[in-house]
């Protein structure tokens, strides 16, 4: 099969699943932002309550056209994203897509970075794991994993604030860059400092399951038929890790560690309000309280964007790392690729087939 | 001759400053981040001190209204139109004039704006000459100054739909950067009117509390807003201050018998607080100072009205508390008597006995429902705390005891607590208090010819001497305590003296910021 067909029929595949993903997921998150017990009119006023009386919160209600039926605010909005037009932030008096894009950059980095260290701490511990599987290494990063899996994002944020951040003073507590200074005046390694803490803290949840995933991946292939030929004649296990089981484990972590992306954003709201991280997830904390639908549905349709894209590019990397993915017709590859994602499966996977 | 005098006292002001100490650039970590950006027409600088802008009076530290923008401000025979004279100095921070089409403007859009700005009582703002302007309202309301207070003045030809995020206005400070949910930092307004800034530069950091104390501690910030229970473990270099504030906490009754109900079908009354001996007791029996310490860690003052220690406050209104058997007394003649001898009281075989509810999302209230319910048993009143959502809450609060907190620089706000005309309207006067005396001080104090004549009407509201809302009349809340408010400053910092604070901890700690002083060398 031509490259270029197949890659334009995944293509296809993927826009007929966002037909019908994407309205779905606008008309639930409507319902359930209108449904919830929460007025965004008196949100907004707060604790300003006795200096705003009934005539202004009419007037704000009316100005964010909250009097109209639900089902008409919806179609409004609607019609205002056919034209491109993701609608006005009631809380940051301003259009969503300046508040979204006012923040995107410091997320993505965090979401970025983040994804970055969990890939590259969990692949070679993982490794690292299987070539001495059973011995003390193993052993040792086997724990550590379990104990990362077990413990709370924002708990070992805390941890790390208190030891690297206030005993040891290694690394700053908060922000993107030191107090005091514009972005102008802050160099790229003070960025980089602060960049360290609330990026490890992201990368957690990400990094437990690459390593046990990676160590499954890479036992099996050294178990496989051509690994033990390579032993016989001398080869030793982590050199034939780190040379030709390297694709053979890193393609299959490479994809689940993309579709976990949605995870990492997760995590990256709990880190951006420790840390004082100006990204979105502190911005969306606010808006889910304050009723702030036109924002939260933005963020929503942003962040489906990037989960998205994120099961898209684990799919297509696993198909170019994996050439017999791309042979199969769509379907077939489709279940080859979920039955991958599960240690079993992949441990069948490397039975031995050269 | 009026222009001869700002000369004399400006320069008065020059000879007056001590030689000048060279400060270094201030970090400040006290939140109060506008989401929706330093637009004063949508609502930014209510809480004081807009920054950016200039208004045209402001309170000084004893809340006594001074010029700013305004050299004269006077209220017509009718009570309906104040004229305002300019200051003919003021600059924005790009060195244009700031005039009277400037203030006409300001006001006028604000009044059109669904913000935060509630203007609705505002006819028109015209500008009369260059430096002159008039501002006519629908009906005659005294409280109207608290907009000449808090209104951040903008300029007509730049303010526009990114006004709010590029704010520039005749303050003592323009922006430099604003990274939001992180800081904000501002610099001295070369033009403003007020005088020189020792500070290069000042940053608001936002964020989480921890961030605040954590900074403070590796000697990054200057000046924070701390939590009381960390209040006392002041980092080297600085000293804590308690703030005294009218940022209140107080049980709210309803003072009707049960019976009706809302539009909405939420009941209202309650046959146990609608006798005025069941809630003048409780006031007379309750001891605060003990709810103080049990509640805020002693970082605070003990309530007896809505408003302890503004210019509007009446203190013969007060009642002391902490007098059990005053409050027997009130409750026997009243014929509460303890009849079955169960602990409690009953009077026409009703028990003495109501809900108490509290916002469970705030333990603070929490501490505070408890600590009352245990004091009234002394009296044989039981209060039972429930805790609730808001949303809960806003169907119980017309039948049920209820924990509120409010405080403003505003006497307003006792308008909208104890009028009649309030009653059950959005989160104002939930217990439907009437008493025609109370409402018809509160109607003198608005129609008053000018702020000062109007304090002894907002005082005779509280007690006339026979009526009143406050605790020797109807009692119609049982105020708990006033919140310190504590910070965390620079041994370094001198920030003169502070006002009483209203509602809401951080942020009104910089009233005073273009005054603050560095004492180190």
């Amino acid at each position: 099969m031509k490259w270029s067909s197949w890659l334009i029929r995944f293509f296809l595949e993927r826009m007929q699943r966002l037909l019908w993903l994407v309205p779905l997921a606008m008309v639930g998150l409507f319902t359930l932002i209108r449904i919830a017990p929460v007025d965004p009119v008196q949100a907004y006023v707060g604790a300003r309550v006795a200096l705003v009386g009934p005539e202004q919160r009419q007037a704000i209600a009316t100005a964010w056209g909250l009097n109209d039926p639900i089902p008409e605010q919806f179609l409004r909005w609607l019609g205002h994203l056919l034209r491109g037009d993701l609608g006005d932030s009631m809380l940051f008096n301003a259009s969503v897509s300046e508040v979204i894009m006012a923040r995107w950059p410091a997320s993505l980095s965090l979401i970025g970075a983040a994804f970055m260290l969990a890939f590259v701490v969990g692949t070679s511990l993982g490794l690292i794991a299987a070539a001495y599987k059973g011995r003390w290494p193993d052993r040792i990063i086997r724990a550590f994993a379990i104990t990362l899996a077990v413990s709370p994002g924002f708990w070992l944020a805390l941890l790390f604030i208190a030891l690297f951040a206030v005993s040891l003073g290694w690394l700053p507590a908060c922000c993107s860059a030191p107090p005091g200074l514009t972005l102008g005046e802050v160099t790229w390694g003070e960025r980089l400092r602060h960049l360290i803490l609330p990026a490890a803290t992201v990368s957690i949840v990400g990094i437990a399951p690459l390593i046990m995933h990676t160590r499954a991946r890479a036992g099996g292939f050294l178990e496989g038929a051509a690994a033990r030929h390579l032993k016989a004649h001398g080869a030793r296990d982590l050199p034939l890790l780190l040379g030709p089981g390297l694709r053979h484990a890193l393609g299959p972590a490479l994809t689940v560690h993309l579709a976990g992306a949605g995870e990492l954003i997760g995590g990256s709201v709990l880190a951006e309000s420790i840390f004082s991280w100006p990204g979105l997830g502190e911005a969306t904390v606010r808006a889910a309280k304050g009723g702030d639908a036109p924002l939260l549905m933005g963020v929503a349709l942003a962040t489906l964007a990037m989960v998205f894209i994120g099961n898209l590019l684990a799919d297509l990397a696993a198909h170019l790392l994996d050439p017999r993915l791309r042979n199969r017709p769509l379907g077939e590859a489709r279940r080859r690729r979920w039955g991958l994602s599960h240690e079993s499966g992949s441990a069948n996977m490397t039975g031995g087939q050269p | 001759m009026l222009r001869s005098l700002l000369l004399a006292s400006s320069l008065a002001t020059l000879l007056c400053v001590s030689p000048v100490v060279a400060a270094p650039p201030l970090v400040l970590a006290v939140g109060g981040e506008p989401e929706a950006g330093f637009d004063p027409i949508m609502g930014w600088g209510r809480y004081g001190n807009p920054l950016f802008q200039a208004t045209l009076l402001k309170l000084d530290a004893n809340l006594e209204m001074v010029g700013d923008l305004a050299t004269s401000w006077t209220l017509s025979e009718d009570r309906l139109t104040w004229t305002i004279s300019l200051r003919q100095d003021a600059k924005f921070s790009d060195g244009s004039q700031l005039t009277a089409e400037d203030v006409a403007f300001t006001f006028n859009t604000a009044r059109d704006a669904g913000g935060l700005t509630d203007m609705t009582i505002l006819k028109e703002a015209r500008a009369v000459g260059p430096y002159k302007v008039e501002l006519e309202l629908k009906k005659p309301q005294i409280t109207f100054t608290s907009h000449l207070v808090a209104l951040g003045i903008v300029p007509k030809d730049h303010y526009g739909a990114n006004y709010s995020r590029h704010p520039m206005g005749a303050g003592p400070f323009k922006l430099v950067e604003w990274r939001e949910g992180e800081q904000l930092i501002v610099e001295p307004n070369p033009y403003w009117h007020g005088g020189t800034i020792p500070f290069p530069r000042v940053t608001f950091i936002f964020g989480d509390e921890a961030v605040a104390l954590n900074l403070a501690r590796s000697g990054a910030a200057q000046l924070v807003a701390v939590p009381p229970t960390d209040a006392d473990m002041v980092p080297a270099g600085m000293h804590v201050t308690h703030v005294q504030t009218v940022d209140n906490r107080g049980v709210m009754f309803p003072t009707e018998p049960a019976g009706g109900t809302t539009d909405t079908g939420a009941p209202i009354g309650n046959d146990v607080t609608a006798d005025r001996a069941i809630r003048v007791a409780i006031n007379q029996g309750l001891d605060r100072e003990a709810l103080v310490a049990l509640a805020l860690n002693g970082h605070g003052t003990p309530a007896y009205g809505p408003v302890d220690g503004l210019p509007w406050d009446n203190p013969d209104a007060h009642v002391a508390g902490h007098d059990v058997a005053a409050a027997r007394a009130t409750l026997e003649a009243a014929g509460w008597q303890d009849e079955d001898g169960d602990g409690v009281r009953e009077k026409n075989g009703v028990e003495a006995r109501f809900p108490l509810v509290y916002p469970s999302s705030d333990s603070l209230r929490q501490a505070l429902a408890l600590g009352f319910a245990e004091q009234l048993r002394a009296l044989g009143i039981i209060a039972e705390p429930v805790g609730a959502s808001w949303d809960a809450l806003a169907r119980q609060m017309h039948s049920s005891a209820v924990v509120f907190g409010w405080g403003a620089h505003d006497p307003s706000e006792i308008y909208a607590l104890y009028h009649g005309s309030f009653a059950g309207v959005d989160w104002y006067n939930p217990g439907f208090y009437r008493n025609p005396v109370v409402d018809a001080h509160l109607d003198a104090a608005q129609g008053s010819a000018d702020f000062t004549s109007s304090l002894q009407e907002w005082k005779a509201a509280q007690w006339d001497g026979t009526t009143g809302f406050g605790a020797k009349g109807d009692a119609a809340w049982a105020w708990m305590v006033n919140i310190a408010h504590s910070y965390w400053i620079s041994d370094c910092l001198d920030i003169g003296p502070l006002q009483i604070e209203p509602h809401g901890h951080g942020y009104p700690i910089t009233q005073g910021l273009a005054s603050w002083k560095w004492t180190c060398q």
